[in-house]
């Protein structure tokens, strides 16, 4: 059925609600590794056994990836909850429990960052958790003395208290939970529950000593509908979340100009890390006199510890592809190319279904919902190689041939795909325009920093508690994001630092956490934003070993093509490797920062530009483990891949005893 | 059989029917056997077995030309597919592999044929790219991620005790072809860091010591299949 635009006007009037009752199962790439399917099957018969009415919903990742599987519940008279860590057993105790029994299931839950401060309606849940130190160990002492005074005061059978697994505050005491309202009080002491039961849960009054007026730092606008919506259902994206109507609003109230003015307005700038304003990138394609013009979506994320394009691409591909059509119209391109990582076949599929469904409705095509514009879209799959990120050898790749980059100018949106003006966009950028002309370019660019507007995503990894998707306004503190969103380091060990914009960017030490984030302070740090993978290091790290770990990953991508980025890098990672068996020289170090600088100014893309800015910024930062090295000799270096091995043994695994046969072979693999 | 053989064949002629069931082993042993009986092999036995052979060699060619023209048909499907798209040399490498689990050298070729594309490109795009293989794959692959997350929480210990495990360095395939041994970027799952694919099955927070059994698993359900 082709939609018009009446069919998107008639829809924005009155869009479809979610049915009374449902649960929603995150069914993305992290989630399935992690049993999803397993969990909705079971789920599945589970209902067809009991007899139940509820609708069981597909849907991407909200981007909690330390709970998944997850799992979302709406339950009639409940609050609306996730669920983490659901396995089969738990999404049957789910069904037995919460749908049926109108219970929440004890350590499960993890609590809404939607926190209120006026209790709006009577409390009928209470979630406690502990945050303090000793992980947790106070809950059940908690949810103990709630239920000993609710039943003091008769009020048992009506609010129930259930253990939290996770209650997005860290470090705060006992947090609790009321819902559904969902005020929440921290640091509770033994003596304030009787308070609590009395003034809040009774009475209905707000605590103000005890609540926890910090707003959740997130704002989620590249994310908005990831684990809220089904990927493949394209009904569920226009009739439900108001999805296509950014696309009627481009093409049908303004002009391709008004559209870039849009743009302008929301000061959007490219997020795949070198963050060229977005509107100027598509002025520049527009203004190219051709007879074709090709808008690509770059989904060729190479970066070793990010995910964030990925379940982007799984959760709403609908989003991304909107964005690639307003794209297409606003500079006059009539072709799109997904360029997607072979390795992420969910992705893959998800588009490939999202395009064809898209089809299907008239919203690519000739004549897009009755307008003039015309489009059509393509997947390309690339082929395992990091320097496919870089523009030109995208370009290079798309067209079938092996991705060597060429020198730039002229520039893509000169002369790119089969020569004909390009625009290349990052994933999450396109997931932000489609955002940004529904809801207008103001409302975006009121987050941020003066130069950096807009939110940001990173996928938070490493030796964090929470490892997680964010996406937070830029000027967000690192501190607030790895300490505030994703609860500290692993482990309660302390935090070394902060590894941004992968084999391209650098580590970011301690002692500047408190950086608000934009693409100009990490870069006076020595890093750079990068797409948005951000590792969490901790005391055991070795600097010099990660620093060999990203250039070793930057040698063997290498195209070769260039001489600075083919022999500048091997040799870098020669003296390196001298250097952590003990066996380098002061002058090593002088001989180091000489070839970053050839390496710098003379390769001819990005990848060999950047290849040495992790050894540079950990050189900057942690010099004296270096120097340590240096002076310690062999017998240091074999010290420090001990520790190393003991360390990475102990943080991957803490109840294991001493494992005899993994501890030979490390020592070697530190070489590596 | 083979004990039943050389009584099988008397010193004055021979029965057909006998030495068209003789493997290439047995059929040296008898003509061993016959040579030092007779001191020499009869005319008519070397005969019938130049023929045996011969009818083997034509049913060889026969399976090797019915192998040639369903590779011709593969490679024919997948190009018609992408024929009209630009670019479309990567495209079909992937709808290859994808079958193959590799790119054949025949099918390499056989494709360079239908394409009009140079052998030499062709190669130059496979060798570039690490995902397409010129190896046949292992009957199981066992894959470990090396990302940033997962190097951080401890991947080059499961490194180490797959290749004790198996007994091989990653990109290589078991002698016995059961196992292949990979190592990847990130497959994205670093909310589960360390992460594994064991047959496509992706292994979250793995320790060293969990990779013993999941070897031992596909192990004993091929025994159960035997």
């Amino acid at each position: 059925m082709k939609l018009t635009r009446q069919d998107l006007e008639a829809i924005a009037a009155q869009p479809d609600v979610d049915p009374p009752e449902w649960i929603r199962v995150q069914l993305d790439t992290g989630g399935i590794a992690a049993g999803a399917e397993s969990a909705f099957s079971a789920l599945a018969n589970a209902r067809n056994e009991r007899h139940l009415s509820f609708s069981l919903l597909r849907a991407g990742s909200i981007g909690y990836s330390f709970a998944d599987p997850v799992v979302e519940v709406q339950s009639a008279g409940m609050p609306r909850v996730h669920y983490g860590q659901v396995s089969p057993e738990v999404a049957e105790a789910i069904l037995d429990q919460h749908v049926v029994g109108r219970k929440l299931l004890d350590d499960h839950v993890i609590a809404t960052r939607a926190r209120s401060l006026e209790i709006g309606a009577p409390v009928t849940h209470v979630l406690v958790c502990d945050t303090g130190e000793g992980a947790g160990s106070k809950t059940e002492f908690f949810q103990f003395s709630f239920n000993e005074e609710l039943k003091r005061r008769g009020l048992s059978d009506r609010v129930q208290v259930a253990r939290a697994l996770d209650i997005g505050i860290y470090d705060e005491g006992a947090v609790v939970q009321l819902l559904p309202s969902a005020v929440t009080y921290a640091n509770v002491l033994a003596p304030d529950v009787a308070r609590i039961v009395a003034e809040s849960i009774e009475n209905g009054r707000v605590l103000d000593d005890l609540l926890w007026k910090t707003p959740d730092k997130q704002v989620r606008v590249a994310l908005r509908h990831c684990g809220n919506v089904d990927p493949g259902r394209i009904d569920d994206y226009i009739r439900r979340v108001g999805g296509y109507q950014g696309l009627r609003r481009a093409l049908f109230d303004l002009t391709p100009e008004q559209v870039i003015a849009e743009m302008k307005t929301s000061a959007l700038r490219g997020r795949g890390g070198a963050g060229f304003p977005t509107w100027m990138k598509w002025q520049l394609t527009r203004a190219q006199p051709a007879p074709q013009r090709y808008v690509i979506c770059n989904g060729d994320e190479g970066d070793p510890g990010a995910f964030m394009d990925r379940s982007v691409l799984e959760s709403d591909p609908h989003a991304v592809l909107e964005g690639m059509l307003i794209a297409g119209y606003a500079m006059g391109a009539s072709k799109g190319y997904f360029y997607i990582r072979a390795e992420y076949p969910k992705a893959v599929e998800r588009i490939e279904r999202a395009i064809q469904e898209a089809r299907e409705h008239g919203l690519l095509g000739e004549q897009i919902l009755g307008s003039d514009f015309s489009f059509e879209a393509k997947i390309r799959l690339g082929a395992g190689a990091f320097v496919c990120g870089e523009e030109t050898a995208l370009i290079a790749s798309i067209e079938g041939r092996r991705g060597s980059p060429s020198p730039r100018p002229p520039y893509p949106s000169v002369r790119g795909l089969w020569g004909m003006p390009t625009a290349i966009n990052n994933v999450e950028t396109l997931a932000c325009v489609s955002a940004i002309l529904e809801k207008g370019g103001e409302r975006f660019s009121s987050f941020g920093t003066a130069t950096s507007k807009g939110t940001k995503v990173f996928a938070v990894t490493g030796k964090v508690r929470n490892a997680q998707l964010v996406e937070v306004p830029m000027g967000t503190t690192l501190r607030e994001i790895i300490y505030d969103i994703c609860g500290g380091v692993l482990d309660e060990r302390d935090i070394k630092a902060v590894q941004t914009g992968g084999p391209s960017g650098g580590v970011i030490p301690v002692q500047h956490l408190d950086t608000p984030v934009s693409y100009e302070t990490l870069q006076q740090l020595g890093s750079i934003m990068g797409s948005g993978g951000m590792l969490v290091m901790d005391k055991t790290d070795s600097m010099v070993e990660v620093a060999k770990f990203y250039l070793k990953f930057c040698v063997d991508e290498s195209c070769g093509k260039c001489a600075p980025c083919r022999i500048g890098g091997y040799q870098l990672l020669q003296i390196l490797d001298r250097i952590s068996r003990g066996r380098g020289s002061a002058e090593d170090l002088v001989q180091i920062k000489r070839i970053c600088l050839a390496m710098q100014r003379a390769s001819l893309c990005g990848l060999g530009q950047t290849a040495s800015n992790p050894v540079l910024s950990t050189l900057r930062y942690f010099g004296e483990e270096y120097q340590a090295f240096i002076e310690g000799g062999p017998s240091y270096a074999r010290k420090m891949s001990r520790a190393a091995a003991g360390g990475a043994g102990a943080a991957a695994a803490p109840p294991r005893a001493a494992a005899a046969p993994a501890a030979q072979p490390s020592s070697g693999g530190a070489e590596l | 059989m083979k004990s039943a053989a050389p009584e099988g064949v008397p010193s004055t002629g021979h029965r057909p029917v006998e030495l068209t069931r003789q493997d290439e082993g047995s059929l040296l042993d008898l003509l061993q056997d016959l040579e030092q009986r007779h001191g020499f092999v009869p005319r008519d036995i070397s005969e019938e077995i130049t023929r045996v052979v011969e009818v083997k060699l034509e049913r060889l060619r026969r399976i090797q030309s019915k192998l040639e023209s369903t590779t011709r048909r593969d490679v024919q499907q997948h190009a018609e597919r992408w024929r009209n798209e630009e670019g479309n040399l990567i495209m079909v490498l992937h709808a290859i592999q994808n079958q193959y689990g590799y790119v054949p050298r025949e099918v390499a070729m056989e494709l360079s044929r239908e394409l009009g594309v140079k052998l030499a490109r062709i190669y130059e795009v496979i060798t570039f790219y690490h995902y397409f293989k010129l190896q046949p794959p292992g009957a199981h692959n066992i894959t470990v991620c090396n990302g940033t997350a997962c190097y951080l929480k401890g991947s080059t210990e499961l490194l180490n005790e797959t290749r004790t495990q198996l007994g091989i360095a990653e990109g290589q395939t078991t002698t016995d072809r059961q196992f292949h041994f990979e190592v990847v970027r990130c497959i994205g799952c670093c909310g589960m860091a360390p992460a594994m694919v064991v047959d496509g099955k992706t292994c979250g927070h793995v320790k060293s010591s969990d990779i013993a059994g999941y070897i031992a698993t596909i192990k004993a359900q091929k025994g159960a299949t035997k």
